[in-house]
């Protein structure tokens, strides 16, 4: 008994962490502009629509958030084998994980905005050197926590993988969480914030991002506050509910129904999302109704 | 829609990248084989400037083959890169002082395999696609076999599984698979090695993600081969450095501090000049200025 | 994307040459480690396994660049590293499963049902997005009609786009994709581990409890190694995006099985090449 309720408590804690997590990670990937939505800002000087914006040019945000919380799950892992406390060696961990994103932030805009010279786009020192540092603030979040909440599961939940290959696992899963979750808030709510609201982007704008802001010209600065307004926090409810129903459906009902139990309800909880979502799809579709009649589209 | 992509006329032909790094590497890996000539561990960071070699080479494969229109973007390339040449590394370290060759001759094998199944039965039917997944998969398994040399120390299989050895009082009977020496029983440990601790995942992903970064950061028209291998470089130092910490769980304090100091004075001056090479290639390089429109859908 | 002078990709078909070749490799993986001298069925179970994650992605919906931006319907996430997502956070749980329980069929489920609830949880995210934060209802743009609800979509696609959030088909492809690499996965984690777990004993002359560790490490890399290999073939497949299984690029997945299963059969026998002594 006193095992499961210990259990329950880690997950919790385990819980909360992912949430901040997918947080961090969401508005981390938006100040930057990462993944998808980058393709608009690497369009937009093609079309001739100069700006200011961070063209992060790493990857996408599943292998790139997968590689910076394997570094800081390895380096915390390598000096919890040197006999470093752990709280320190996951803290040291994740500042050198940091240190290399944002190396490979810095050198993902310069590279792509040097090798847009032929459409006239010039590099701005000044976003670097604003922006740097508030990206590496943000993915420090949310590799910390992530790397504290795989310690967890690897030292007392007792779960089989080492540390760096829950981080590699986690990671990826963290970085596909916040990608699906929040992109299309950044990349249609955002960057064609002069689109009208309520549908999507015509391919025909494809390229006129949003350059100029409410006052003066738009830096990915002010995505952070955009970001937290729902975007962020979204993200982390996904990924916070990902882990913690994980691990609860994992530590409650494992022990049920000679190991049945735990499959019986993630089908359960599989079966209610499902309810949920089709929920919302049909709210949607009846509360903002179709965009032309029904006969006019016949 | 995305940034066209389109293959500079290099100055350094790929084969000749191509035969540099496979024999750099190999230099570099062999030279971590001094350790056991010499019985110090000195030479790990040889490992290093190998897979920063393959690294190199590697780049410049990726942007032949991504010019060809993959579909799917440039990480893909990377990610199967690594994925297959993790199985080849593994599996090749069991050969003793040959290990590195019969490495390379089964990464070209899976390479092979992997390129004719995606241009064969996937139908992708790209020209450069077989003999370009054979050299991808003989980098990737090239950098983790000289990333894990400078980890640990050496490249043979026992090296990466045995992090260390503990004493057993019991009789050898009993403790299974010790040494007997007078009344104490030497154990080999396998939780805290390169391998049994999945230290090795991080040397995977980070690889995976410096194989793809060089050309996915520098791609664009005005896209140049010296500043693209130089990014490769400078990533793969940095990669070296993360190796570097990682080392001082595996091998002794004066080793790991010469690996880290290469590694990062090798970084230092590849970021530097990375940095200089944008500028050069750059439009404009701009502190704090304002957008300078060109007038917009060109 | 520009060509550089490549033919024309295949179109939907099946290349008779190339396959019988991918046959051949097949056969050849599966004798060559019988005649090292291991069984053939954790072979077997890998092939199956790879060929699970080829099949699964095709169900996953991506839209790519164009989702961001409520251009096409889908989740706005590469293919490969999505599924891939799904597919370790459901080999997390069967792992776990496996060691709590030791039941075959109990940990490759539990597997899959992680890899289900996961992308349920993504797709639902997805759509509250679209729906309560961007005032878009969801819509398809390759149907007419919903195959499983009925809804339809034309009226509700908004103008100069081709479809954008989840429809339910795609919603229920999200989670069937998710299920199905969850499995896959999880049952090469676990054909590895067992094949791992019964010979390197031996061939380390150590302790079965002692070695556990290095077992589960080897077969666990090795997993994530197989995953990235056949979602990125699979990947290749699709070319980028693909909706769901109502999709026409759907119709593609049998030369994804089978190309799958042969990469996945010939890395499957260089993992078993670990167990073969040769002294070192």
């Amino acid at each position: 008994m006193e095992e499961i309720v210990l259990g329950i408590g880690i997950t919790a804690l385990a819980g909360a962490l992912a949430t901040v997590a997918g947080a961090a990670e969401d508005t981390e990937s938006d100040i930057g502009s990462q993944g998808d939505p980058n393709s608009q800002v690497q369009l937009a000087p093609q079309m001739g629509y100069i700006h200011r914006i961070f063209n992060k040019a790493i990857s996408g945000e599943p292998p790139a958030y997968g590689a910076w919380c394997v570094i800081g799950a390895g380096v915390a892992w390598a000096l919890m084998q040197i006999n470093f406390n752990p709280a320190l060696a996951i803290i040291l961990g994740s500042a050198i994980a940091v240190f290399v994103q944002g190396i490979y932030c810095t050198s993902g805009y310069l590279g792509r905005t040097a090798s847009l010279a032929k459409f006239q786009q010039p590099v701005y020192i000044d976003i670097i050197k604003s922006l740097t540092s508030v990206t590496m603030a943000h993915a420090f979040v949310a590799i910390f926590c992530t790397v504290a909440m795989c310690y967890l599961m690897a030292s007392a939940l007792h779960h089989p993988f080492a540390l760096p290959l829950l981080g590699l696992v986690w990671g990826i899963a963290l970085g596909a969480a916040g990608s699906a979750t929040g992109n299309p808030f950044y990349g249609k709510e955002r960057q064609y914030q002069n689109q009208k609201f309520g549908a999507g982007v015509p391919i025909s704008a494809s390229g006129n991002i949003v350059r100029y802001a409410e006052a003066g010209q738009r830096s990915s600065l002010d995505n952070g506050w955009f970001t937290t307004k729902f975007a962020g926090p979204a993200s982390g409810i996904c990924f916070g509910l990902i882990v913690f129903l994980e691990l609860w459906r994992t530590v409650l009902f494992e022990k049920l129904m000679s190991g049945w139990g735990a499959i019986i309800m993630g089908i359960v909880l599989i079966l209610i999302f499902t309810f949920i979502d089709r929920w919302i799809e049909v709210w949607g579709r009846k509360t903002y109704g179709p965009y032309v009649t029904e006969e006019a589209s016949s | 829609m995305t940034v066209k992509v389109e293959a500079s006329a290099g100055k350094l032909p790929h084969n000749t990248l191509m035969i540099y790094g496979i024999i750099v590497a190999l230099v570099g890996i062999y030279l971590t084989y001094l350790n056991v000539v010499t019985g110090v561990a000195v030479f790990s960071f040889f490992g290093g400037i190998g897979a920063i070699a393959a690294l190199w080479w590697g780049s410049d494969t990726i942007k032949h083959l991504c010019s060809y229109g993959l579909g799917t973007g440039v990480p893909s390339a990377g990610m199967i890169a690594f994925g297959a040449g993790t199985i080849a590394m593994i599996a090749g370290t069991k050969f003793g002082i040959f290990s590195p060759i019969v490495t390379v001759i089964l990464a070209a094998i899976i390479g092979a395999v992997i390129g004719y199944v995606a241009n064969n039965i996937i139908n992708m039917n790209i020209p450069v696609m077989v003999m370009s997944l054979v050299e991808l998969s003989v980098v990737g398994a090239l950098t983790m076999l000289g990333f894990a040399a400078m980890c640990t120390g050496t490249f043979m299989f026992n090296g990466l599984v045995i992090g260390g050895m503990t004493l057993s009082m019991e009789p050898s009977a009993a403790a299974a698979g010790g040494v007997q020496t007078f009344m104490v029983t030497v154990i080999p440990e396998f939780a805290g090695s390169l391998i049994g601790g999945a230290a090795l995942a991080v040397i995977f992903f980070i690889g995976a993600m410096a194989l793809q970064h060089p050309f996915n950061a520098c791609l664009g028209p005005n896209e140049s081969q010296d500043r693209t291998l130089m990014l490769a470089i400078e990533v793969g130092f940095l990669s070296m450095l993360i190796v570097a910490v990682m080392s001082f769980a595996f091998i002794d304090m004066m080793s790991a501090i010469v690996g880290l100091i290469v590694a990062l004075l090798g970084w230092i001056y590849s970021y530097k000049t990375y940095i200089a090479l944008s500028k050069r290639d750059a439009f404009a390089w701009l502190d704090s200025k304002p957008i300078i429109e060109v007038g917009g859908n060109q | 994307m520009s060509a550089l002078g490549g033919a024309a990709a295949g179109g939907d078909g099946i290349n008779p040459t190339g396959t019988a070749v991918g046959i051949v490799i097949l056969l050849v993986s599966i004798a060559a480690t019988y005649a090292l001298g291991f069984s053939i069925i954790p072979l077997i179970g890998i092939i199956v396994g790879g060929a699970l994650i080829g099949f699964g992605v095709h169900f996953v919906p991506v839209g790519g660049a164009p989702a961001a931006m409520g251009q096409a319907p889908g989740i706005a996430t590469g293919v490969a590293m999505l599924a891939a997502g799904a597919g370790l956070a459901g080999l997390f749980g069967g792992a776990w499963a496996y060691e709590a329980t030791g039941d075959f069929a109990i940990a490759v489920v539990g597997g899959a049902v992680g890899g289900g609830l996961m992308m349920a949880i993504t797709c639902l995210m997805v759509n509250a997005t679209y729906v309560f934060a961007m005032g878009i209802p969801a819509a398809s743009g390759k149907v007419d009609k919903d195959p499983i609800t009925g809804d339809t979509f034309p009226a509700y696609k908004s103008q100069g786009t081709e479809g954008h959030g989840l429809p339910f088909i795609s919603f229920f492809g999200g989670v069937v994709g998710g299920f199905i690499t969850g499995l896959g996965g999880t049952l090469i984690y676990i054909e590895l581990l067992d094949v791992y777990h019964a010979a390197l004993p031996t061939i380390m002359q150590a302790d079965p409890a002692a070695i556990e560790p290095l077992a589960v490490s080897l077969a666990g890399i090795f997993a994530i190694g197989f995953f990235l290999v056949n979602a990125v073939l699979a990947a290749y497949n699709i070319t980028g995006t693909i909706e769901g299984p109502h999709d026409p690029k759907f119709k593609r997945v049998p030369r994804a099985v089978i190309g799958c299963a042969v990469a996945s059969a010939f890395c499957g026998f260089i993992s078993m090449l670990i167990l073969v002594n040769t002294g070192m």
